[in-house]
């Protein structure tokens, strides 16, 4: 098929291929180069006094810092306070929904043995449990002389508990995340509603609201995080870290049953969302008709007031109390909270520390910008302040979200894997597609525990 | 042959009318089916988020949004989406010329040579040829692994450059098209063997030379897998880079709204830029190519 | 048409010269030889490098545990136990067979179709429409598919609303994911193949056809009957292709399940679960015992189709 006669028009062809055959492998040899260590480091090993063993430092070394696309702002509020210290900033998906893309990457690194970052945002909780452990444990602990005790201590109490294993902190905490009841106190009014206090009292008003203003919602289930909403808020004992390789889930207990039939009743009264509530489809189905919304702190900043969500009028959103069980305490759930890890392998160490720690805590970040409520101490009372004087949300809005910062229920642990990625794969769907959620707590059962076993547990 | 099917289609019975008119509809079905992403990707990328989903599919966006899109893509990660088809153009164009310089001499040596050994080459050549790239893509991740190669560009470069199909495609080519005579004939006038090669088969061999440099880039430019496994980081070439900028879209990944930094548009821009190289050698080269694709296990 | 026609001046000598020269023969057969190893040598590092070595290595790794030491068929046994694994297996075929189906039988349609096409320039044209495609493999076609796929910004949503999809997350849901994969395959994978076919096609003599239009046999008759049988070989060919390249799904479903906050399960395929295994579990054995399947399975079929398959019985 390829004659001698078109040889003329390959000769070009081939002149061209030669050029760049030429360019590549010069190409090649640059790609090589670069791959060279960088000259000039200094040789300072050791770091004993951190309480890890250290890469030889270099305090001119440029940082690379891994956040998402909505913790960028974080990093050029650095990038502007400190312009002294090279930094490099790289966006991924933050590991949401429990994508495991924080883990995977990582791992790649380390069986590449380099390239790994300085500095890691994630969206969930739970990394410490991995990137603490293994043969080549990725996170520098921070409390064995790395960061000061007083900048420890420094955090809201509890708020560490997520990243700490054995004792040893791993992570710092970006934001609190507990759930509150988030409702709109003028429909209350204009409907002559009372807030619900109790999840008896949700359900009734959910299925009130529905034959007496259809269309208005109590509430959304089509987010990965609706299992820490939910049941989380309503102590059911689904992910239950017994010890450090134990674990144990039980969808079928009162409570997870209980939580099971009230998600049903409202999705058949069609009081609840089914979108996730970053979807156009959300937005624009429920602008103006979000009634109420059980929800962690964040959704504030993200969703309420948020000109691109729901978009809220001032004052006319309130955050509840977290909701109990009738004749039982109150406890919190909580979806996320980002944190922040530092690697055991970064080879400047003070400027990872220094982005950490402003990231962390200085009011620059936390109080002028950061979405949600900070993890740290000092900032969360300026950020709790700066909204009150705001006026946005209405009622005792520092008062209701600290106190569900420390009503979070601790019946839920942090194990390797995620919650939401199970959700997402094995509940989202055949709710979508008319399922009965009680139905399917037998199958999200199943789920949980090959997903623990897989992930090393022994399940109980 | 226009002027005999004229004159046939004059005598034709309803039953073959309506059999003409079914393949027609069929393939312009099929027409739009495979052009109409493509036409809608190279609108799109012109568009505005807004403008993106309130115009219609087909009108035409504004040079001022294919701008500010542009502006956008550039700016992400201060340019980075250049690194990323650096990479996949260092990457393809080094695999490309190790391909070249391993494959045509030895498509040569077993089409024209007499060695031993030479069956069992050429039978592990045909059944490596017939398994999906892919499917080696672990196995050798597991290698490179071992020897500590991960990471670096190498650890592309060499696994792209072992190209089977390319030493069968320039074998099939000297058995059926470079006579054994011609090269004897050189070798009477004294040629010595690399000679005789460089002066003699090498000139001959273009056509092949080119169609094996074809498809190994392209086969190597649109690669995720292996590049994705072995040289993580900011060493991704642009198909690796382009899931990167998927988790910045808001419309995929809900925890990246608030602070939006890639619009859908912006993506489209990014997936265009990522398939034009390929686009043009693909549009420049239709004929020759075509040829080729045929070629590759005809024997005549 | 092959070169030979195109030199006859040059080749009629050297006949006349190779006859004379007996002795002279041998030796450079010898010489022939020697340099022959040296020019595949380059290519046979390669091979042994990329293609042998990572095959035994995989093998290996598979066969042990994470220390080193022999453990059987233990690895595969877990994998096989691992409640991710059947249903990969499960979604990999389900693609395979909706992906071969339709690529058969479009594919032969569409090659029959272009062929009849009796204008030149029209079928050249085409054919070149199906084929463009090909351009855009690997993650652009994904990326390209998810805007097709979302109902608000999709130039077919039409189409989309007419089977009920409102949003993304309906469009990508799980029933339909093994026919959104193979519409992808088949979208940017079966311009090449209708290539082939018509290639194949045009290597079919027109007295042939001539002579079956003269039976009185009209385009269906000569398509089942002389079409058909002539494009058999390269149709099995597809097919085993086909089958080994559709087994090794990867890059579509990651996107995807990046695309769907996780509704799309990232363990979807057989590759994500081997990917999984390496990196989230850290398990290289686990991924190794994966890969070997795999590797098998497609071995298996380019063997089998060397064999027995015809297409290259050159040598």
């Amino acid at each position: 098929m390829i004659t001698v006669h078109r040889r003329k028009a390959t000769r070009r062809r081939e002149r061209i291929l030669l050029t760049a055959a030429v360019a590549a492998s010069l190409l090649a040899v640059t790609a090589c180069s670069s791959s060279s260590p960088q000259a000039g480091t200094s040789g300072t090993a050791g770091g004993s006094s951190y309480g890890f063993a250290a890469a030889p430092q270099n305090t001119s070394a440029p940082i690379t810092v891994w956040v998402d696309a909505s913790r960028q702002p974080a990093a050029d509020a650095f990038v502007k306070a400190h312009p002294e210290i090279p930094i490099k900033v790289e966006t991924y998906d933050g590991g949401a929904n429990g994508s495991g893309s924080f883990q995977t990457k990582i791992e790649a690194f380390n069986q590449a043995g380099s390239g790994w970052p300085d500095v890691v945002f994630s969206t969930q909780n739970n990394d410490a449990a991995w990137a603490s452990q293994g043969s080549d444990p990725f996170t520098a602990p921070l409390n064995k002389g790395y960061l000061e005790k007083s900048f420890l201590d420094g955090f809201t109490p509890g708020a560490l508990t997520p990243t700490t294993v054995d004792g040893t902190v791993y992570g710092l905490r970006n934001d609190l995340a507990p759930t509150v009841t988030w409702y709109d106190k003028s429909l209350m009014d204009k409907f002559g509603y009372t807030v619900p206090t109790t999840w008896e009292q949700y359900e009734a008003l959910g299925k009130k609201v529905a034959t007496e203003h259809p269309g208005y919602i109590v509430g959304s289930v089509g987010d990965a995080w609706t299992p820490e909403v939910y049941f989380w808020g309503a102590k059911a004992p689904i992910n239950v870290v017994t010890g450090v390789k134990q674990f144990s889930s039980n969808t079928s207990d009162p409570k997870s049953v209980a939580m099971a039939k009230i998600v049903d009743s409202l999705l058949k009264a069609g009081s609840l969302a089914q979108d996730s509530v970053f979807s156009p489809e959300f937005v624009q189905k429920y602008t103006g008709k979000v009634l109420m919304m059980p929800g962690p702190v964040w959704f504030s900043g993200a969703i309420f007031d948020n000109k691109t969500s729901l978009n809220s009028a001032p004052g006319t959103i309130a955050a509840g109390l977290p909701l109990a069980w009738d004749g039982e305490s109150a406890v919190a759930g909580n979806v996320g909270g980002g944190t922040w890890y530092v690697s055991r392998h970064s080879t400047n160490l003070a400027a990872a520390k220094a982005f950490v720690e402003f990231v962390t805590s200085s009011d620059a970040y936390q109080v002028d910008l950061a979405p949600g409520l900070p993890a740290y101490k000092a900032a969360a009372d300026k950020w709790l302040a700066k909204q009150a004087a705001s006026g946005f949300f209405t009622a005792d809005f520092a008062a209701n979200v600290t106190t569900a910062a420390s009503e979070v229920w601790t019946g839920w642990g942090y194990p390797k894997f995620s919650q939401e990625a199970i959700w997402a794969k094995t509940i989202t769907p055949p709710l979508a597609a008319g399922k009965s959620l009680v139905d399917l707590l037998p199958t999200w059962q199943t789920a949980i525990k090959n997903e623990a076993q897989v992930n090393g547990y022994k399940v109980s | 042959m226009n002027a005999t099917s004229t004159r046939r289609r004059q005598q034709l019975t309803p039953g073959a009318w309506l059999g003409r008119a079914a393949a027609i509809v069929v393939a312009v079905f099929f027409v739009v089916f495979f052009a109409v992403p493509i036409v809608w990707l190279l609108l799109a990328a012109g568009k505005s988020p807004r403008g993106l989903i309130t115009t219609g599919a087909f009108t035409p966006g504004t040079l001022g949004d294919l701008a500010a899109n542009w502006s956008t893509l550039v700016h992400f990660q201060d340019g980075i989406i250049f690194r990323w088809l650096e990479n996949s153009a260092s990457y393809s164009l080094a695999a490309l010329v190790i391909t070249l310089v391993t494959t045509i001499p030895a498509g040569y040596a077993l089409a024209l040579g007499q060695f031993r050994g030479r069956r069992l080459l050429l039978t592990t050549t045909l059944v490596v040829m017939l398994i999906p790239n892919t499917a080696l893509v672990l196995p050798i991740f597991l290698e490179l692994s071992a020897v500590h190669l991960i990471g670096q560009p190498l650890a592309v470069i060499l696994p792209f450059s072992f190209y089977p199909f390319g030493v069968y495609l320039t074998y099939i080519y000297f058995s059926t098209s470079v006579p054994r005579d011609l090269l004897d004939a050189a070798r009477i006038d004294g040629c010595g063997e690399v000679a005789v090669f460089r002066r003699v088969a090498m000139p001959l061999a273009r056509p092949v030379i080119a169609l094996v440099g074809f498809f190994s880039f392209v086969a190597n430019w649109n690669n995720f897998f292996l590049p994705f496994l072995t040289v993580p980081g900011p060493r991704s070439p642009i198909q690796v880079g382009l899931t990167e900028l998927l988790s910045n879209v808001p419309a995929f990944n809900p925890t990246a709204a608030g602070v939006t930094t890639i619009e859908l548009p912006t993506l489209a821009l990014a997936a265009l830029l990522a398939v034009t190289p390929v686009l043009l050698i693909f549009l420049f080269s239709q004929r020759f190519l075509v040829a080729g694709l045929t070629a590759g296990g005809t024997k005549e | 048409m092959s070169l030979t026609q195109g030199t006859p001046l040059v080749a009629d000598p050297v006949t006349r010269g190779r006859r004379r020269a007996g002795r002279h023969d041998r030796a450079v057969t010898a010489r022939w030889a020697r340099i022959s190893y040296v020019f595949v040598s380059g290519y046979v590092v390669l091979a042994v490098a990329f293609g042998v070595l990572p095959t035994l290595y995989a093998l290996w790794m598979s066969v042990v545990d994470s220390s080193g030491s022999f453990v059987g068929v233990q690895n595969f046994v877990d994998v096989y136990g691992d409640f991710r694994f059947l249903p990969a297996v499960l979604h990999v075929g389900a693609f395979v067979v909706i992906w071969l189906v339709a690529l058969m039988l479009l594919v032969t349609v569409l090659a029959l179709v272009v062929h009849s096409i009796g204008r030149r320039w029209l079928s050249t044209s085409v054919r070149f429409v199906y084929y463009i495609p090909g351009a855009l493999a690997g993650a652009a076609s994904v990326v390209l598919w998810l805007f097709v796929l979302n109902p608000t910004v999709s130039p077919v949503s039409a189409v989309l609303h007419a089977f009920g999809f409102e949003t993304f997350v309906q469009t990508v849901s799980p029933g339909n994911l093994p026919v959104i994969f193979a519409i992808i395959a088949f979208w940017t994978g079966a311009g090449g193949w209708i290539v082939v076919m018509y290639g194949a096609l045009n290597s079919i003599p027109t007295e042939v056809l001539e002579a079956a239009r003269l039976d009185g046999a009209g385009a269906v008759r000569t398509a089942l009957h002389v079409q058909l049988p002539m494009m058999r070989k390269w149709i099995s060919y597809m097919a085993i292709m086909s089958l080994a390249a559709g087994t090794q799904l990867f890059v579509e479903p990651r996107v995807l399940s990046q695309a769907t906050q996780g509704v799309v399960p990232v363990d979807y395929s057989l590759n994500q679960l081997a990917y999984l295994f390496a990196f989230q579990q850290e398990d290289l054995n686990g991924s190794a015992a994966i890969a070997v399947i795999l590797l098998v399975v497609s071995l298996a079929l380019s063997v089998f189709f060397v064999i027995r398959g015809g297409l290259f019985e050159r040598d």
